[in-house]
């Protein structure tokens, strides 16, 4: 079994009376890719927020490696868990070699870098393995939907943390660079052994990108495995409510949707 | 992006512009000296004229200079915090409620006038969480701000104008608050403003970094490790410091803080390592420009940099929100 990264304990949230999560138990197991899955409104923002210190819980608590994520410092936790938010934005001149170089804030105190020849080789590192570093002299504006989702995921790398979270990275993307990406995020698991937790949309690229899928419902988590063992035809209906066909495509399930 | 050369030559130029501009501003007036005859005047020997000059048109020289400086860095701190290119301590009332204050306590409580400076930022802080707290509403919409600030910017304008015709503009310290008039300033004053200035503008650089990652989506920053809300309020404090420390001595400047920023930036760029230092130049040119012009137009009669000020900012902001799009620096 693997270990823990994160768990999460008796979790619950509300927003302004209206309960989102309820007693909410999960695990998130080392080294594996792990996706949330959810009809809309079932409470993943929220946990995707909670889990990244963007809210706090009401009730329960998440801890990060047996430690209570309340009780960190961003900073520190910025050492610890990269992210991806769904929407970005940046200064329009802003080139891509500066902005990957903000991954490394987190390790520089008043501003200054402790070690720059560090930051500057983790910069390179990300750029190269984003296949960005031939844009790094560009404004990030000029550059095209899934080049700069790539130059967003580089700054996360150069956190250099063991963990990393994205939130629907694949969305606003056309299917070339859907796949770009998550292939990405498959290479940063496997060849670096970064522990990955995302918020897709699209139910079979979970599937088949996904060690584990947790499916939510209303605010809890319904289900928790390995998608061959966990997903039936049973599993989509209570998520999402409709009746659809589940196919097997190299070993995986495949829903039909439609 | 802007070419580095472009940066230092914006520099460079406007460097050489403020020097010249300095040279002409104390030549402007009835009494003339040559840069040799003021240069000897101040440091070799004594001069009736450099003297006469030294006493009268220095102390507003310098203080266009400072104010200036610290009006724009107010402005891109404000802009940086609001992620709006239209926040402006003239705009949103952080300057009239920094005036009202100072206006009450030069009226009112003369004795305290040496902590004048403080009890502005206290009316110009009140203005900023006025305005900032009723234009949030899960989240900081440009218009709206701008809206709000409108209107707070009105109200205390208002009663400041109501104080001064109440007391038939009796209170000639607090007049010169409301009107802007640094005709009469001092090196007294000067000197008041000097140290909060520098103490706001020294403070300024050290937010730098963190003006550039709020550029960024919040929740970004926020995974960087940046405490976002924190960061905002301690950039808000020296903006607001900066432009109620020269509300108090000159009184209020708008579009200072406006127009200045948004040129800097095209000549610049974004980056705020760049722009503050920049900036703090170009509005040191600015506000001069502005006084000293008001001397020359309509001389002997004076026109006071507020006014001309007001006068060339209104347009350009017209032109800045017709032109703004929906995000800050995007």
């Amino acid at each position: 079994m693997a270990s823990k990264v994160f768990t999460v304990r008796n979790l619950s949230f509300a927003y302004g009376g209206q309960p989102v999560l309820r007693d909410l138990d999960l695990e998130l197991h080392e080294g594996k890719i792990t996706t949330l899955i959810g009809a809309n409104g079932c409470g993943k923002s929220t946990l995707f927020n909670l889990m990244t210190k963007n809210l706090k819980p009401d009730e329960g608590e998440i801890l990060l490696r047996g430690g209570n994520i309340a009780g960190m410092r961003l900073k520190d936790f910025a050492k610890e868990v990269a992210i991806v938010h769904q929407y970005n934005t940046a200064p329009a001149d802003l080139s891509v070699e500066k902005l990957v170089g903000y991954g490394r804030t987190p390790y520089h105190t008043m501003g200054l870098s402790p070690d720059p020849q560090g930051d500057e080789e983790k910069i390179r590192w990300a750029l190269e393995i984003t296949h960005t570093y031939k844009h790094k002299d560009k404004p990030v504006s000029e550059l095209s939907g899934g080049q700069k989702q790539r130059v967003w995921i580089a700054m996360a790398l150069a956190q250099d943390t063991k963990v990393l979270f994205l939130d629907e990275p694949t969305t606003y993307l056309d299917i070339r660079y859907q796949l770009q990406i998550l292939k990405l995020i498959r290479q940063l698991n496997r060849e670096y052994g970064i522990t990955i937790l995302m918020v897709l949309h699209d139910i079979n690229q979970s599937l088949y990108y996904s060690d584990e899928i947790i499916a939510m419902k209303d605010g809890r988590m319904i289900a928790h495995g390995l998608p061959e063992e966990i997903v039936t035809g049973e599993l989509v209906q209570e998520i999402y409510d409709v009746g659809l066909a589940i196919r097997d495509v190299d070993g995986k399930p495949f829903v039909i949707p439609v | 992006m802007v070419s580095s050369r472009k940066k230092v030559f914006s520099f460079a130029i406007t460097a050489l512009g403020l020097l010249a501009l300095f040279l002409a501003a104390v030549n402007t007036g009835s009494l003339k000296v040559t840069p040799l005859e003021l240069f000897k005047g101040l440091f070799i020997a004594y001069s009736e004229n450099v003297a006469t000059i030294y006493d009268l048109r220095f102390p507003r020289i310098f203080i266009a200079i400072f104010g200036g400086a610290a009006i724009a860095v107010s402005g891109v701190l404000l802009q940086a915090v609001m992620k709006n290119p239209l926040a402006d301590p003239g705009v949103i009332g952080v300057s009239s409620g920094a005036s009202l204050t100072a206006v009450l306590i030069t009226a009112f409580a003369p004795t305290l006038y040496f902590f004048t400076p403080l009890f502005a930022f206290l009316g110009g802080m009140t203005a900023f969480l006025l305005v900032y707290s009723l234009s949030w509403k899960g989240g900081l919409s440009p218009l709206r701000m701008i809206l709000v600030g409108v209107a707070v910017n009105a109200m205390f304008t208002g009663l400041m104008s109501a104080f001064n015709s109440g007391t038939g503009s009796s209170y000639s310290g607090a007049a010169s608050i409301v009107n802007a008039n640094i005709t009469m300033k001092t090196w007294d004053d000067f000197q008041t403003l000097l140290l909060y200035v520098v103490i706001g503008l020294l403070a300024s650089l050290f937010v730098l970094g963190p003006c550039n990652l709020l550029a960024l989506e919040d929740k970004t920053a926020r995974g960087l490790g940046v405490n976002v809300t924190r960061s905002r309020i301690i950039i808000s404090v020296i903006a607001v410091l900066l432009a109620s420390i020269s509300t108090a001595v000159i009184g209020p400047i708008s579009f200072l803080g406006l127009i200045v920023p948004h040129i800097a930036r095209l000549l610049v760029g974004s980056n705020h390592k760049v722009l503050v230092p920049y900036s703090i130049l170009l509005g040191a040119f600015t506000l001069l420009l502005a006084d000293t012009l008001g001397r020359t137009i309509a001389a002997p009669y004076e026109i006071s940099a507020s006014v001309i000020m007001s006068v060339a900012g209104g347009p350009f902001f017209i032109l800045l929100l017709r032109r703004s799009r929906q995000g800050y620096g995007q």
